[in-house]
């Protein structure tokens, strides 16, 4: 019976899942349609709100091709070992106080581990797909997503130091004054581009980038296969944001309490689509980073920082300082490394543009001759002469 | 990045084939990588060799233009010009001044369009999806006017050999200015969103550098050029039509990488766009086409004329045996020549770089092969 | 008498049609005159002083003139143009080869970037056996010129590393840009 209820609890969540996943394209498609001066979809449905099932029906009506150099069957399990992770971290995600299939309470831990499992599935991919760009694409996304593990790692971390807990419950129950992104912003913020780097979306997408690697490891994945691959990204998408919403913004809870549990959804679902947003918008912005400054951003930059985010909070916890010094602690923190990141890119930049500004040859106009009298009509007309 | 060698490691073969979405067109670069270093890269050209040249001396000079016009595609109505050009120097025809006004103002509008496709282009080559969108945006407009003026959004065949082929219609002027208005704040917003982009930044500054020395010998002409260093513009060293009468700065880089070349090639947007109101508030009314005959027969003899097109130096070398077609056509595809330094600048750098390389090189296949 | 169409049918008995010269209709052929401005005669000058003897014949049009070469000295009078410090040649603008049926005539056009200088170079050779040396050590620019020159006209180029086919596809016969190359059969006009 236990089973039964068990597995009826998970195809619900399967269900939700992927609905949720399939909003976060048809969000995407319309967010960055209004931010590059169009509509996005319309025809589908409603507002083409159908947009994204018309999708899956196309995909899934592809021909299935494989190529005849690959491995066959480690061809057809990479899609796999990248979707099940992604949906198994949803077990133990709340989307309410009562609202989740099991409650682990190791949480937290539960999820680095699964994500890790993913990137298998990725270098996998890229490995049997025999096609050098798929090659080329599954070292990067092993490089990279290994590398931005270890940010990830540490602000969950910190996270659970504050909360005392590694289940999710937990957190968002210690989260009832103030949310975590107050208290330690610092770790909110790595935990941000960390989470974009480990979905693998612009600036970090490189590995997957169409204008370098055509598609990178799913470059020979074509129908269905792509379909599980695209899923499963919009789904770590929708998990980045849901993560962000619990562990750093309160989840259903802050910062109104205990609500009746409809209301708790809807707060934490407007939580996670605001953070979706966000990286939705900074996918419309920025070019994507070539893959060595991507390492060298994750290595140099966000690790320090994630160690300095535990350091801080380690520090506050046992001397028992109040809680608002981690907040400027961490503030102080992050202030530095944006200065510097911004003088070291930008403002050499513009003393160049305005050097080019004084440099730039300029051309004066000659005075023009005495404009000749007006023409008659005769002369106006333009003649057509033929020849013998 | 990279390790002492102390391995046997074989050197790999990457082919970013003819059809690839980063190459512009029909183009193979084949490069030959260690890891993520590129060692040398070979272009493979001529996917869209159509025998323009050949062609040329079966048309007449009338025909001519409209093969000029397909052949670089994005700035037809340049080469119309470089062309009419060169048949007219040979004829010793002196085009009535309207007509050369109506000339610039289209060949500088062109230049704009041109260069708002080269931002949007290089920014979604680069992973930024929204300059494209804004790219086009304006490339829209000012393809909507070229079709009130000339009948048609891309292949113009307008600019005749003695003038331009009618006059403007009547709200030509008031329609352009407020073209500009709205095209100048198109190409703003693509500014603000990539110029100072620290992305952008990190993947265009020190990418693809080539001195002044190498540019010249290697026959780089246009922004690439100037982005090196050297000022040479021909509408300033070398004025035709009415840029004699016009005041504006030629943009020059210095180091001579992609964010340079872009810069430069941002810049002479709004440079074209303010020559172009000073255009409209010279221009007068008077004749837009020469009277000469309908079939258009240079004599006998050779003459050679260049002009700037969007990518760089377009050249016409006319031979014509007095008849009314050409004898030997052959045209300098500013393109083609640039294509040339693609090996000296991308030695070195990584794959993701020679993405970004060959599109701060803004070539057009069309013009390429011919 | 039989009535004859104006046009008999040639069955071997009349007169074979006369040998196929190209009919020329229309107004006689102008020839272009060839003047120098004041620009084209500072540079003309200075052309004749570094070109010397080899110059076989010369001229020019407006502001650019031109020299005749013979093809043995043509890397060494590049040279010198290249070199000079009055003419500054530094910048291959453009070489191709005009096929004149009996013989091809490779044209080099040279421009200065740093000074106001533009000159061409050309350079005859013999329809069966074209060659010539290559510019591509003074001017990187030569090696595609050249290689799209012996694709479309079969001119050799000794000491160029690379003339593999830059334009035409891999297995074409033929050299298209030859005026003997069947491509113009259809006459519009």
């Amino acid at each position: 019976m236990d089973v039964v209820w068990a597995s009826l609890w998970l195809f619900t969540l399967l269900n939700v899942v992927a609905v949720a996943a399939l909003s976060l394209v048809w969000l995407e498609r319309k967010l960055l349609g209004r931010m590059q001066g169009r509509v996005g979809p319309t025809r589908v449905g409603p507002f083409g709100l159908l947009q994204p099932i018309a999708d899956g029906i196309k995909l899934l009506m592809k021909e299935d091709i494989a190529p005849g150099s690959s491995s066959r069957v480690l061809f057809f399990v990479a899609p796999l070992l990248v979707f099940v992770p992604s949906y198994m971290v949803w077990i133990t995600i709340p989307f309410g106080r009562d609202l989740f299939v099991r409650n682990l309470d190791l949480g937290l831990f539960f999820f680095v581990a699964l994500s890790v499992l993913g990137i298998v599935g990725l270098v996998l991919a890229g490995w049997s797909s025999n096609s050098k760009y798929a090659i080329l694409g599954g070292f990067r996304s092993a490089a990279q997503l290994v590398s931005y593990e270890i940010p990830i790692i540490m602000t969950i971390l910190v996270v659970a130091m504050l909360a005392g807990s590694l289940s999710f419950r937990d957190v968002v129950l210690a989260q009832d004054v103030v949310p975590y992104a107050a208290v330690q912003p610092l770790a909110f913020g790595v935990f941000l581009l960390a989470g974009l780097a480990e979905v693998g979306r612009t600036p970090f997408d490189i590995y997957h980038a169409e204008s370098e690697v055509v598609g990178g490891p799913f470059v020979e994945y074509s129908g269905a296969h792509w379909a599980i691959f695209f899923l499963a990204e919009y789904i770590n998408t929708f998990m980045v944001g849901a993560l962000g919403a619990l562990l750093f913004l309160g989840g259903w809870r802050w910062p109104v309490g205990d609500v009746p549990a409809a209301a708790g959804v809807a707060l934490f679902l407007f939580k996670t689509y605001a953070i979706v947003a966000v990286i939705f918008w900074v996918r419309a912005t920025y070019p994507r980073m070539r893959i060595d400054q991507l390492m060298s951003f994750g290595w140099k930059v966000l690790i320090p920082l994630s160690f300095a985010a535990f350091v801080a909070t380690a520090f506050q916890m046992f001397y028992g300082w109040p809680i608002w010094t981690l907040t400027i602690l961490s503030l102080v923190i992050l202030v530095p490394p944006i200065y510097i990141q911004l003088r070291w890119q930008r403002k050499p930049a513009m003393a160049l543009a305005k050097h080019y500004a004084e440099i730039a040859v300029a051309v004066h106009a000659q005075p023009r001759p005495v404009p000749v009298a007006a023409v008659t009509e005769a002369d106006a007309a333009p003649g057509r002469e033929d020849d013998a | 990045m990279t390790t002492e060698q102390q391995h046997d490691t074989i050197d790999m073969m990457l082919n970013m084939g003819p059809q690839h979405p980063a190459t512009h067109g029909v183009f193979r670069m084949v490069l030959t990588l260690d890891g993520e270093r590129v060692l040398d890269v070979t272009p493979h050209i001529g996917y869209l060799h159509r025998g323009s040249e050949k062609l040329c001396e079966s048309e007449s000079y009338g025909q001519v233009v409209t093969l000029f016009d397909r052949m670089d595609y994005i700035a037809n109505l340049n080469n119309e010009l470089a062309f009419c050009r060169a048949a007219e120097r040979l004829m010793s025809i002196e085009v009535p001044e309207r007509a050369m006004y109506i000339r610039v103002i289209l060949a500088e509008l062109n230049r704009v369009a041109s260069h708002a496709l080269f931002i949007g282009t290089y920014a979604i080559d680069l992973g930024a999806m929204t300059p494209v969108m804004y790219g086009f945006r304006e490339r829209e407009r000012i393809q909507n006017l070229f079709e009130a003026v000339t009948g048609a959004r891309m292949m113009h065949n307008f600019i005749r050999i003695g003038g331009v082929k009618e006059d403007v219609p009547d709200d030509f002027g008031p329609r352009v200015r407020q073209l500009i208005g709205q095209v100048r704040e198109g190409i703003e917003e693509m500014d603000r969103l990539l110029t100072f982009n620290e992305v952008y930044l990190a993947r265009t500054r020190g990418v693809g550098v080539i001195d002044a020395a190498t540019a010249i010998s290697v026959g780089l002409t246009g922004p690439s050029l100037r982005g090196s260093g050297v000022a040479y513009d021909v509408r300033k060293d070398d004025p035709y039509e009415i840029y004699p009468y016009l005041s504006y700065k030629v943009p020059i880089g210095e180091n001579g990488d992609c964010w340079d070349r872009y810069y430069v090639r941002l810049q002479e947007c709004y440079e074209s766009l303010s020559m172009i109101s000073q255009c409209l508030d010279q221009m007068e009314a008077g004749p837009t086409m020469v009277q000469m005959r309908r079939i258009a027969r240079p004599p006998k003899g050779e003459v050679y004329v260049h002009s700037e097109n969007p990518r760089g130096d377009i050249g016409v070398y006319l031979v014509s045996d007095g008849t009314d077609k050409p004898y030997r056509l052959k045209i300098r595809p500013p393109s083609f020549c640039n294509l040339v330094g693609l090996a000296p600048m991308t030695r070195g750098s990584y794959i993701a770089d020679a993405v970004a390389i060959l599109g701060s090189l803004d070539i057009v296949l069309g013009e390429v092969d011919r | 008498m039989t009535a004859q169409t104006p046009n008999p049918p040639s069955e071997g008995d009349g007169e074979p049609p006369p040998a196929a010269a190209p009919v020329h209709r229309g107004p006689p052929i102008a020839i272009a005159e060839e003047v120098l401005n004041e620009r084209g005669e500072r540079t003309a000058r200075l052309l004749a002083e570094v070109v010397g003897p080899h110059a076989q014949e010369s001229g020019g049009r407006d502001d650019l003139p031109w020299a005749v070469v013979a093809p043995e000295n043509l890397v060494e009078v590049a040279r010198k143009c290249r070199n000079s410090s009055e003419l500054a040649l530094d910048m291959l603008h453009l070489q191709f080869a005009v096929d004149y049926e009996d013989h091809i005539q490779m044209v080099y056009v040279l421009f200065s970037m740093s000074l106001d200088r533009k000159a061409i170079l050309r350079v005859n050779l013999p329809a069966e056996d074209p060659t010539v040396d290559s510019v591509v050590g003074l001017w990187e620019a030569a090696s595609w010129y050249e290689r799209e020159t012996h694709d479309l006209f079969g001119v050799e180029f000794a000491g160029n590393p690379d003339l593999s086919p830059l334009l035409l596809f891999d297995g074409f016969e033929g050299h298209p840009g030859l005026k003997s190359y069947p491509f113009n059969d259809y006459q519009e006009w």
